[in-house]
């Protein structure tokens, strides 16, 4: 006689209550969201995986932690208002739930930037799943060699985590650099301008014995995975991070493949050996 | 092996009834055989394949996953307690559902498909019941049960234990009067595959150039009906819907033949052409799903040929790839 089955089975497609502990405008279309599990466990993530926000009514959407693990008590998403669901996100108070899945997706492979020369580079919204690692090398800094962050975005006002780059700016753990593609009017920008490219050839780089991560917009990858293979850095050496179309995050829905992979849970995060001969990949 | 008559076909059916929900195939008026509950109709045990794909009664169209109530508390979708068995289901078919099942099951395992696939039973059909009694090829075991159509009653083979046990009241006979089944349906087999795997392998080795994904991309309507119809195509998206007592999320089928389907929403679009639509339909089966999973994911159901309404259902296409790119 088949057993019947239990309703009381534990599903990957159900969302867990978060509550919103902060809310902080990063610019006019991005906001940093404080967030806690409403169970008071921990999300456990690692740096570079994401989580599906689920809001009733207008489904879910993936979003990268913007915090690291190291950071108790709390996790950051960072979101640029896009649609419906980042739309509706942005209208959210402290106070208010969100449902969460995850974490979700491979992460960024610190055990391979352990003691090495890190360049970490973002284009415009790529900074916020970037930040998890900075965080994580700030609070870890005896792990990892010298760390070059580097970062660019449209103008002035773009510019995601003004604090943070001040902040990395004064660190010792880092040097840090950002640039605006356009002349910015604003006369108290510090920063460089002209493309995040430009930046690259400046560095002094031993590439054997050093990592990049990249993370940024499409259009930005081919650019600079010249530039840094210019500077000697194989493809083995340099880490991506992709963005798809993604619903189900699990691998389960078919929206997320780059050829046979699953971007959601073979990636988000690849090395570039894994993905350049794939189609439609960069 | 077993063997069996009508009389004990029957009872066989009879006892599976007790313990499952079973569907058999029926005829429509119009000759169609669908998948239809035991005892509603007249069982038919020969013809043409069943119309609808039979992974849909696990993944169907519209899926209920759960329900979230304005307080934010999620209540799982629930599902019929007694297991489906599916009768009557042709080897293209039950190799199907058998990539599905293994897809769904990859972890983390696809739940709310288990649910619904968990301790059910698959009875498959084949020897001389096609259309006009044509031999329809043996399965490669992934069903419970298979029964074989011959002159005088079928043979029935299990391949888990609990086919075993259900069939272990019939009469043994010697596995010798297959006869020459084995080997006719083998070669069947090996006509009928041999022209999708040698497109495989032209597409394997991208051989395969723009302009023909273009080509055939321009002869697509757009209508879906190729993705929707293959018991192999899983890909859903997420829709809500709210009234006052919260909000239903359920799973849809989804089509990559749609431009919006890896649209991103910063407009980033790698698949926003016809042809790149094109080729992922093609090359998807016959050779990302190969690197993935190890075996081509069409297994010539004969559904998106039927359906295509612009004759470039996989098996045309495939043809056409071997005409003009095969290198011997
Ligand atoms: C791994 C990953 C990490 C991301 N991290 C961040 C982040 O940290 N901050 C941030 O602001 N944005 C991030 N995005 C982009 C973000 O997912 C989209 O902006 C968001 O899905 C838009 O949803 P919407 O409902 O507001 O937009 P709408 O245009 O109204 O709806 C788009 C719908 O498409 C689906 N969709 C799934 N993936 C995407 C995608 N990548 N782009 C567009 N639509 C998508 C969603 O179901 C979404 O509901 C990330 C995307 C991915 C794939
Ligand atoms: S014949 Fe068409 S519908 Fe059937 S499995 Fe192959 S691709 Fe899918
Ligand atoms: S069935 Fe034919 S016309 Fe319709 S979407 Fe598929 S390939 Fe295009
Ligand atoms: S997001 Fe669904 S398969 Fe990757």
């Amino acid at each position: 006689m088949p057993s019947t089955c239990s309703t009381q089975r534990s599903s990957i497609y159900a969302p867990r209550l978060c509550r919103l502990l902060e809310v902080s405008d990063l610019t006019p279309q991005e906001k940093l969201f404080r967030l806690q599990l409403e169970d008071g466990s921990v999300l456990n993530h690692q740096p570079g995986q994401f989580v599906q926000v689920s809001i009733p009514g207008l489904t879910e959407a993936p979003i990268s932690v913007a915090s690291s693990p190291s950071r108790n008590g709390y996790f950051e998403l960072g979101v640029r208002k896009a649609g419906s669901l980042t739309g509706a996100m942005h209208l959210l108070q402290p106070g208010a739930t969100i449902g969460i899945r995850g974490p979700f997706g491979r992460p960024f492979q610190i055990d391979a930037l352990r003691k090495r020369h890190l360049i970490l580079l973002a284009g415009g919204c790529g900074l916020a799943p970037l930040r998890s690692l900075i965080q994580y090398c700030q609070d870890y800094p005896e792990q990892f060699g010298t760390i070059d962050i580097l970062y660019g975005a449209r103008s002035p006002q773009d510019l995601l985590f003004k604090d943070d780059l001040l902040q990395w700016r004064l660190s010792a753990c880092f040097s840090c650099t950002y640039t605006v593609d356009n002349d910015p009017a604003d006369s108290c920008y510090d920063g460089e301008t002209g493309l995040i490219t430009r930046l690259l050839p400046k560095l002094q780089i031993a590439p054997a014995d050093t990592c990049a991560v990249v993370v940024g917009p499409p259009p930005m990858y081919r650019p600079v995975i010249e530039a840094l293979h210019d500077k000697g850095l194989p493809s083995d050496r340099i880490m991506l991070s992709l963005e798809r179309n993604m619903r189900c995050g699990i691998g389960k829905c078919g929206h997320c493949t780059i050829e046979h992979l699953y971007c959601c849970s073979d990636g988000p995060i690849f090395w570039l050996n894994e993905v350049e001969h794939l189609r439609g990949a960069l | 092996m077993k063997h069996m008559q009508r009389a004990e076909l029957d009872s066989l059916l009879t006892h599976v009834a007790q313990s499952y929900r079973l569907l058999v195939p029926q005829r429509l008026e119009d000759g169609t055989r669908l998948l239809r509950p035991w005892g509603e109709g007249e069982l038919v045990l020969s013809g043409e394949p069943v119309q609808r794909k039979p992974t849909e009664y696990f993944l169907p169209q519209l899926d209920p996953l759960l329900k979230i109530d304005t307080a934010g508390g999620v209540q799982l979708a629930t599902v019929p307690e007694t297991p489906l068995c599916l009768f009557g289901l042709n080897r293209a078919d039950l190799q199907c559902l058998g990539f599905v099942d293994r897809f769904c099951a990859f972890p983390p395992q696809d739940d709310a498909y288990a649910v619904k696939r968990q301790n059910g039973l698959l009875i498959g059909l084949t020897g001389y019941c096609g259309p006009d009694g044509q031999l329809l090829p043996l399965t490669d075991g992934r069903c419970d049960i298979e029964l074989i159509a011959l002159a005088d009653g079928w043979l029935a083979q299990a391949f888990t234990d609990i086919g075993s046990a259900l069939l272990a009241e019939f009469n043994d006979i010697d596995p010798e009067t297959l006869g020459t089944i084995r080997s006719l349906s083998e070669k069947r087999i090996a006509e009928e595959r041999a022209t999708l795997e040698q497109a495989a392998r032209i597409v394997q080795q991208e051989l395969v150039p723009d302009d023909f994904w273009r080509e055939i991309g321009d002869r697509c309507i757009l209508c879906s009906g190729c993705n929707l119809v293959c018991p192999t195509c899983t890909c859903f998206c997420v829709q809500d819907r709210t009234d006052q007592g919260g909000t239903e999320r359920s799973r849809v089928w989804d089509s990559c033949q749609f431009d919006g389907f890896m649209r991103e929403a910063s407009g980033h679009n790698p698949l926003g052409s016809e042809a790149l639509r094109t080729r992922r339909r093609i090359h998807h089966k016959l050779a990302a799903d190969v690197e993935r999973w190890g075996e081509i994911s069409c297994f010539l159901c004969g559904r998106c040929d039927k359906t295509c309404p612009t004759g470039i259902g996989i098996q045309a296409v495939a043809a056409e790839i071997v005409k003009r790119f095969s290198t011997n």
